[in-house]
């Protein structure tokens, strides 16, 4: 998506620094901006603070410096920014998370009952149209434990949706899946990015991120180690760090 | 599987009858009738005048065709408003307890464990004297309501540890999944946590309501009218002492075994529900 006029940044994150209290420092003035629509791609090692970046773009996590502003909305200590970036973001978990209890129908309904305030009706006709979207309508009525790992993964993305975030995480939403569910899960995130949705992605899948990605982030030990396109990377990656990692994921 | 026969029946309730059930049923009759033998016998020795047809008029008799309700069953009634209100109180108690000691508030955790540690480690007869005798007559509370509050607030204590561990069992990711969709704590507890921490969380309540229910003849000792009270009155008329202690036994044990079951079937529902 190059030459494209330049868009208004939706995510501007600044020197932010996490420690954990163990004394990880998982992650490192870290700073990056995404503009809206884009799809970034982070990849890096196991603990490299992928992951912890993307849990404090919503809150998640707490970070120890810096700042992160969603749509230009600080997260900061002011409660109502808090809930309004939660509202905004919306996330996707290597191990789902559904509601066991709940049927597919309602996990995804409760959420835009309890924080969109939608009449109900309303509500009822977004679940059936983001269960169409994500390839399983008529798993409406069942519960999570019910479905396969990949028709759950589905569900969870559809939940998400839910609320119209503006920027969707990904958070490894394909690792925990048997092989061949993995296509299914990507497919529905695919077409997400081609509609325009603004994802950041952490994920190991270089398919994916050559075919839809703007952008790939190489992470490691809470730094930023290279930036480019996914084809930079396939090609001419520059720093040994990100040739090793390649040749072990590819 | 051997030729045996899985009725629907016993698909549902997990009871398979064979051959080892019908000796394990005869091992257990047997064990019954040893006990029956060796209670007699005791209370032979005993040379005790045993007057057991003097019992059931305690409990109701007919006068002229109409159903007159004895003491006892009054003293039952009253015993089953005492745990009604008790138990909704404790669980209020117990939850409100659980909750503010997860809280993010200095204060609240504080306040939460000073009432446990407090009401766990002194004695529920001294708590009902304390409440009866000393706060009562301050906040103008007759002896039904200090026995209630009494009650639920020492039940609480110990379910509130109850409620904590259930929550503290359901897993961080539902959380994490109702924060990424804006809900707020409130409307996390309310659709997500506590949903499904009860259905954990039953079997160890329902034993606590059992406790309640048997905890509540302590409150005889402020003179509140419940079954074990009638029972003493009866017992001071009447010297039949192991008959009508006997009988309010058994009146007990039909009550929280009647729960028991009750709650087993609420599990078995929750179960197919999930």
């Amino acid at each position: 998506m190059q030459g494209q006029p330049e868009r208004e940044y939706i995510i501007e994150v600044e020197k932010i620094n996490k420690t954990f209290s163990g004394g990880v420092h998982a992650l490192v003035d870290f700073s990056t901006k995404v503009r809206k629509r884009e799809v970034v791609v982070v990849i890096g090692p196991s603990g490299s603070g992928k992951s912890t970046f993307l849990r404090c773009l919503n809150g998640l996590e707490e970070i120890d410096s810096g700042s992160i502003v969603i749509d230009g909305i600080p997260l900061d200590d002011n409660k109502k920014h808090r809930l309004e970036i939660r509202k905004e973001v919306g996330m996707v978990f290597q191990l789902f998370n559904l509601f066991p209890h709940l049927t597919v129908f309602e996990n995804i309904t409760l959420a835009q009952r309890l924080v969109r305030k939608k009449k109900k009706e309303e509500a009822m006709e977004m679940t059936v149209n983001l269960l169409k979207k994500v390839g399983i309508p008529e798993k409406a009525n069942n519960f999570p434990n019910q479905l396969s790992g990949g028709q759950q993964q589905r569900v969870a993305i559809a939940r998400a949706l839910a609320i119209m975030p503006k920027v969707m995480l990904f958070d490894e939403a394909t690792s925990a899946l048997d092989p061949e569910m993995i296509g299914e899960v990507l497919e529905v995130m695919k077409n997400l990015a081609r509609e325009g949705m603004t994802m950041v992605v952490v994920t190991h899948e270089m398919g994916f991120a050559r075919e839809v990605s703007d952008r790939v982030i190489f992470m490691d030990f809470g730094r930023i180690v290279e930036e480019g396109t996914a084809e930079h990377f396939f090609t001419n990656p520059q720093e040994e760090r990100t040739k090793l990692f390649l040749s072990q994921i590819l | 599987m051997n030729g045996l026969m899985i009725t629907p029946r016993a698909r549902r309730t997990g009871i398979v009858f064979n051959r080892s059930t019908f000796f394990d049923i005869l091992k257990f009759l047997a064990l019954i009738a040893l006990l029956t033998f060796l209670l007699y016998r005791g209370t032979k020795s005993l040379g005790y005048n045993w007057q057991w047809y003097r019992v059931p008029k305690y409990l109701f008799q007919f006068e002229e065709g109409k159903l007159i309700i004895g003491p006892l069953i009054e003293g039952l009634m009253v015993t089953f408003r005492i745990a009604a209100f008790g138990l909704i109180l404790a669980f209020v108690f117990g939850l409100v307890t659980a909750l503010f000691r997860m809280s993010s508030s200095f204060v609240a955790r504080v306040v939460a464990r000073g009432y446990l540690e407090l009401i766990r480690n002194t004695p529920l007869l001294v708590q009902i004297f304390f409440l009866y005798f000393v706060m009562a007559p301050v906040l103008g509370i007759d002896r039904f309501v200090a026995a209630v509050l009494a009650l639920s607030l020492f039940e609480g204590a110990y379910a509130s540890e109850i409620f904590r561990a259930g929550i503290v069992s359901i897993h961080k990711g539902q959380w994490e999944a109702a924060h990424s969709l804006g809900l707020s704590t409130f409307h996390t507890y309310l659709h997500i946590i506590l949903p499904q921490a009860i259905r954990r969380l039953l079997p160890p309540l329902t034993s606590q309501a059992i406790s309640l229910i048997k905890d509540s003849a302590l409150v005889s000792t402020i003179a509140v009218y419940e079954l074990t009270m009638q029972g003493r009155a009866i017992v001071a008329d009447t010297f039949m002492t192991f008959e009508i202690w006997f009988t309010i036994a058994a009146i007990y044990l039909v009550v929280t075994v009647a729960l028991s079951i009750v709650v087993n079937i609420m599990e078995i529902r929750l179960k197919i529900v999930q």
